[in-house]
């Protein structure tokens, strides 16, 4: 068989503004192809992607040698596999499960999100990326993780630092030197309030791996969660926004929605939509066959899920934000063990508690504008900005 | 082949056929049981495909490892002596027949 065909013409600036269009002929023309602008091999089917990421003994995420490693100082549990991925996982898990969720958990986010909501003002215009998504995205966050002392700016700030650090696959100094500051203020914090959570176990996530019988080493427990800052903001943020953005574009579907009161679904249909985590890579550990092409050893493929999570395939009318949907099995949270362990904290908080209190509060929100809404990014992808009348 | 008998939270009851060698999880998604989502793709990592075991049938099928035992703490429903994570559960001809019960939700 012969390699992937290749594509010299897609630009990193494009599949940044506006991938759908790319993705879609691709899925078309070329599902499997090398795109030289990424260097990468990009993966566009619904079956691919989950394939890819369901074999991880094929399929690694072990490689310590991305940018990764100097942004968050540490070789990460997103970047292993087996054994090591899971047990650092595991150390966290217990603080994410749909019982402490319940129990401990969704009474105090929605006193957060009410808070935030109420502070929106009453009338005119608001941009509800800047002044709700991202806040409150921040504060949920910083309560799971245990460290409340962070204030929603400062998290906000290490998480995209952490984001761009981690992308800076150009190894400029520049990033790297802005991740150096956010991982000494972040160090400084942990430091300052472990002693706190020894004194005092609860449910956060820093408590239970600080507490753990046989927890995980300091260090590592340090960047499970910087992991969670740099992963945990954006996503909520984006989804937030793109499914706000989706229901107001159409008023006969939101009426619908609020009739039914179908915000979990909504919320399905938004992450399937735009995925927050649009694509991710993979190693590939022996020489393979994906789609009838050999995919050499040593080649990264990326699995783009935004893609997948359009194909013709797999849905009707794809390109389409519908909440009403015969059945959804979208990729938004990936697939295999590398699952994002956050999907119950995010179905919880967006679809259950901030789609409704948010409307709730402003039954009338419109967007008068929706062309004056604009969308950034590759590999994470959202709004970024959401100018909505509240009233 | 190997057959399983899923009973649904509201009772509804549907046969599937497998071959062996395939985890029930496995089974269920390919032929679209709603009632199983096996998110992490059987990697014992998300408890999304929780199933309670028939009683009569329990003391055929091999006991919980570790790692599934682990997991199973994340279940949304609730975790009883008859719960297990359907993807660690490979269907052999000894199994034939087995019984397997869904919970209301797997979120």
């Amino acid at each position: 068989m012969p390699l992937a065909p290749s594509n010299a013409e897609v630009s990193f600036d494009q599949l940044t503004l506006d991938p759908y269009p790319v993705y879609r002929r691709m899925r078309a023309e070329t599902p499997v192809v090398r795109v030289e602008s990424v260097k990468r091999t990009f993966l566009t089917k619904a079956a691919h992607t989950r394939l890819v990421k369901d074999n991880p003994e094929l399929f690694s995420s072990n490689d310590p040698n991305t940018p990764m490693q100097p942004a968050f100082r540490a070789h990460t549990l997103m970047r292993k596999d087996g054994a090591a991925h899971r047990r650092e996982r595991m150390a966290m898990q217990p603080s994410f499960t749909p019982k402490v969720i319940k129990s401990n958990w969704a009474e105090k986010y929605e006193a957060i999100a009410k808070d935030y909501i109420a502070r929106l003002p009453q009338d005119g215009g608001v941009d509800l990326y800047r002044d709700l998504c991202g806040p409150v995205a921040a504060r949920i966050l910083a309560v799971i993780l245990g460290i409340e002392d962070a204030t929603d700016e400062q998290m906000m700030r290490w998480s995209q630092n952490l984001i761009d650090g981690a992308g800076n696959f150009a190894w400029r100094p520049g990033p790297f030197e802005v991740t150096d500051r956010a991982n000494d203020e972040m160090n400084a914090l942990f430091d300052r309030i472990a002693q706190r959570h020894l004194a005092d176990p609860g449910p956060s996530a820093f408590s239970v791996m600080l507490n753990a019988k046989d927890p995980i080493p300091r260090e590592q427990i340090y960047a499970n969660l910087k992991i969670a800052i740099g992963g945990g903001i954006n996503e909520p943020r984006d989804a937030l926004a793109t499914i706000v953005y989706g229901l107001l574009r159409d008023p006969g579907q939101f009426e619908e929605v609020r009739r039914q009161e179908a915000w979990d679904a909504a919320f399905e249909e938004g992450v399937r939509w735009v995925a927050p985590i649009q694509a991710s890579s993979r190693l590939v550990l022996e020489d393979c066959q994906i789609g009838g092409w050999d995919i050499p050893k040593g080649d990264t493929v990326m699995t783009i899920q935004a893609s997948s999570n359009r194909d013709e395939d797999v849905y009707e009318n794809g390109e389409d934000f519908i909440v009403f949907r015969p059945s959804n099995p979208h990729q938004a949270f990936g697939s295999g063990p590398h699952h994002c362990a956050g999907a119950n904290i995010a179905r919880r908080t967006v679809g259950q508690i901030m789609l409704p209190l948010l409307f709730d509060a402003f039954p009338r929100m419109s967007l008068p504008d929706a062309e004056a809404v604009q969308w950034r990014g590759f590999g994470f992808r959202g709004p970024i900005n959401l100018p909505v009348r509240l009233n | 082949m190997v057959q399983v008998h899923f009973v649904a939270h509201d009772g509804t009851r549907t046969s599937v056929e497998a071959e062996a060698g395939t985890s029930i999880m496995a089974a269920a998604v390919a032929n679209g049981i709603d009632g199983i989502v096996g998110e992490c793709g059987g990697a014992a990592m998300c408890a999304t495909c929780h199933v309670y075991l028939d009683p009569a049938d329990a003391a055929r099928v091999p006991d919980r490892a570790e790692i599934e035992e682990e997991m199973l703490d994340s279940a949304a429903a609730e975790v009883t002596g008859f719960s297990r994570l359907s993807c660690q559960i490979t269907l052999e001809p000894g199994l034939d027949g087995l019984v397997v019960h869904l919970p209301q939700s797997q979120h």
